[in-house]
């Protein structure tokens, strides 16, 4: 009856896959700062948003073409044969510092981990949720890559202690990495709870965390000198290295997979993903899988009232009380939300995965979130 | 603030889905639940049936059929979408009907099934808006109005058997020697017509146990309640206090721990507060037992309890930081 799927182990099937080059990449850029303009012509690599905050990296056009369409939310552009590409920037050669944070920024990385030193360094190398391999992919295939992101995540965080978290079932090392086991079990792929493993802290000072998808697009930007314009994505058990903004209607028709209506299609993680409303979206950076879900594979959710079931509460790793803070905010009292914990969720969304009422608890959570951070109100984001 | 209208991209051919996230859920639906809970107190009630005969048969599906009907009106006159589909009312009517005794007359039957409804659900929002468990209310509404139509031992007076509680509190210790343990585990004892068919009740129970429907905080710390207040009392004077395992097979304490008290909305959520809920529960039980002025102490204490719910669950863990 309660089907449970909590395991993040995995059985890869083959190597990373290429996926036929689209005729079209539709790009979301809502929020971005807009780089280029309708009917212009890009380069492959070239900028063509960035990201409004200090940190975040840049966007770029994953193939040359023309942009085709643009408005409040997409831009889309048709790709053409040129092959125009923008030059490589060396940045293997730099010397750490704000220039070299800033290329690294300007090549797409966020560098919001890179530009302060700490004492610790953990990479989170679990797959991130059930039914994802990527990152114990990455860890089988793509060594060389990985040494590189962490020489010079190294480099820039200056750590004196790197820990490699991993699957206790499987053996893979990082030079200069000690290892620690983690039972592959959802929720213990978040990085906050990587790192309390690691460390035996909540929310520890002093201690960086980055996933081995970060550390290979890291890596990645620094053996080539090209910007991120890729991502690996599992996709039905496979990994994929998808460009970023192919269509989904595109991925759909090149793996032969169906989708009718009423279904659900996830970018991103089972539990933590986000469910487009087009088949024409575009693939995301940092998209690490993809689910087609039938419409009648699970129950709707419903906006009902909690009964006080408990379920959520008993399931949630944060030692939080979803019942209460998701009815909190419902009636928009984000403060209170606040005082009960709402910081330490860490958005694994097992409480509205039990939930018996089937509330969105999650949705809640976040608009809390949202709503406190747009009212300056929250102390963390 | 207005969110931005978006314009629809051309496809609609394929019309998907959006969702919040989590996407994968683990299928528990109320309907399922309530199902299962109905499902397990079949056992009891064949029990029932098979030993106070149709009488039983007829009580329950009163309460039951009352019940709903009651919900329906009620939710008609709130204008709300009548969701009778999903048991509950069902489920609280003959969790109501199994505490009476087997020939309570139809009208109390019918009383208690609507207070069951309405003033146990309704008044406080419906289903899972109340404080204190739904049925019990209804049976307080009538034991407390028609103290005779819902007296076990006065009601069942032509069986042979008598009312272990009963004869504890009226007769005192010595006469609980005609009973035996495994006959109180088997329900031949006088008590509700579901209530005390304790070994039914158990297989019920456990499959929600199994299941994982009820959780076994509040059933196994219901149950060390009971115990430990008992033994204490039991320790300072055997010869006037009955045994702990008699507290434990005699009248609804099994009834109670597994199906009364672990009634969703009027229990606590986190898992320390269920454990010391059940805890605190189970001691009220005795306690009512040997100091109340009514035989069985189940009902009495539950409604207690739940009236501490909220406050138990102000006992949480610090969240995960801990700030
Ligand atoms: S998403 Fe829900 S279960 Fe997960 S940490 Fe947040 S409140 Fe707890
Ligand atoms: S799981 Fe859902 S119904 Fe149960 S207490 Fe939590 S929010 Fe309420």
């Amino acid at each position: 009856m309660l089907r449970i799927h909590y395991s993040l182990e995995s059985e890869l099937k083959g190597g990373i896959a290429d996926i036929d080059a689209p005729q079209e990449l539709s790009v979301q850029v809502r929020n971005l700062v807009l780089k280029t303009a309708k009917r212009k012509k890009v380069g492959h690599g070239e900028i063509i948003a960035e990201h409004p905050s200090q940190s975040g990296g840049a966007f770029h056009a994953a193939a040359s073409g023309t942009v085709r369409d643009l408005d409040y939310h997409h831009l889309v552009i048709t790709c053409d044969e040129s092959g125009e590409a923008v030059d490589p920037a060396d940045v293997a050669s730099m010397a750490p510092g704000k220039e070299l944070l800033r290329t690294l920024q300007g090549l797409g990385i966020d560098i919001a981990v890179l530009s302060s030193h700490a004492e610790m360094l953990v990479i989170n190398g679990m797959n991130p949720e059930p039914g994802v391999s990527v990152a114990e992919q990455l860890l089988a295939d793509e060594m060389k890559t990985l040494e590189a992101g962490l020489e010079m995540a190294r480099t820039l965080i200056e750590p004196k202690q790197v820990v490699l978290a991993v699957a206790d079932t499987k053996e893979y090392q990082l030079p200069g990495a000690s290892m620690k086991a983690v039972k592959p079990k959802y929720p213990h792929s978040l990085d906050a709870l990587v790192v309390k493993a690691v460390t035996g802290e909540e929310f520890p000072a002093n201690t960086k965390v980055m996933n081995v998808m970060d550390l290979y697009a890291l890596g990645k930007v620094v053996q080539t000198g090209k910007p991120i314009t890729e991502t690996v994505m599992t996709i039905d058990g496979h990994n994929y290295r998808v460009p970023i903004g192919t269509t989904i209607r595109h991925l759909l028709s090149c793996l032969d997979m169906k989708v009718s209506s009423g279904d659900t299609v996830v970018l991103g993680g089972s539990f933590r993903g986000e469910a487009v409303y087009s088949l024409d979206e575009g693939v995301r950076k940092g998209d690490y899988a993809m689910f087609v879900i039938p419409s009648d594979t699970f129950p709707r959710v419903e906006d009902v009232t909690c009964i006080n079931c408990g379920e959520c509460v008993l399931n949630c790793p944060a030692r939080i009380q979803p019942n209460l803070i998701s009815r909190y905010a419902e009636y928009e009292k984000f403060e209170l939300a606040e005082e009960h914990g709402l910081h330490s969720c860490f958005e694994c969304g097992l409480c509205a995965f039990s939930c018996t009422m089937r509330r969105p608890i999650l949705q809640y959570i976040r608009f809390a979130k949202d709503q406190l951070r747009a009212s300056g109100q929250g102390k963390q984001s | 603030m207005t969110p931005p209208i978006i314009k629809a991209m051309s496809d609609i051919a394929t019309r998907l889905t959006v969702s919040p996230a989590p996407h994968w859920r683990c299928g528990r639906t109320l309907n399922s639940m309530m199902r299962a809970h109905l499902l397990a107190l079949i056992p009891a009630l064949v029990a029932g049936i098979y030993m106070y005969g149709l009488s039983a048969a007829a009580t329950v599906g009163l309460a039951g059929s009352v019940a709903v009907l009651t919900e329906v009106f009620c939710l008609k006159l709130q204008k709300r979408e009548i969701d009778v589909d999903n048991f509950t009312a069902l489920y609280a009517g003959i969790l109501f009907a199994f505490l009476l005794p087997a020939t309570a007359p139809w009208w109390v039957t019918v009383v208690g099934a609507i207070i069951t409804i309405t003033l146990g659900r309704t008044v406080f929002g419906g289903f899972g808006c109340n404080p204190v468990c739904a049925s019990l209310i209804g049976w307080a509404f009538c034991r407390l109005s028609w103290p005779a139509a819902m007296d076990i031992d006065l009601n069942l007076a032509n069986f042979v058997i008598n009312e272990p509680l009963f004869q504890l509190q009226k007769f005192g210790v010595d006469t609980l020697s005609q009973f035996n343990y495994t006959d109180l585990f088997l329900g031949k004892q006088l008590g509700g017509l579901g209530a005390s068919q304790v070994a039914a009740l158990t297989v019920g129970g456990g499959f929600l146990l199994i299941r994982k429907w009820i959780r076994w905080y509040i059933p196994v710390s219901f149950l060390l309640g009971v115990g430990a207040v008992a033994t204490l009392f039991w320790a300072i004077d055997p010869g006037a206090y009955a045994p702990p395992l008699f507290h434990i097979l005699a009248g609804s304490t099994m009834f109670g721990a597994l199906f009364l008290a672990t009634d969703t909305a009027s229990s606590p959520v986190g898992k320390l507060p269920q454990f010391l809920f059940g805890l605190i529960a189970g001691a009220m039980v005795v306690i009512i037992r040997v100091y109340g002025s009514y035989p069985d102490g189940v009902p009495f204490a539950l409604m207690l309890t739940n009236l501490l719910s909220p406050l138990l669950d102000r006992v949480r863990p610090k969240p995960f930081g801990g700030r």
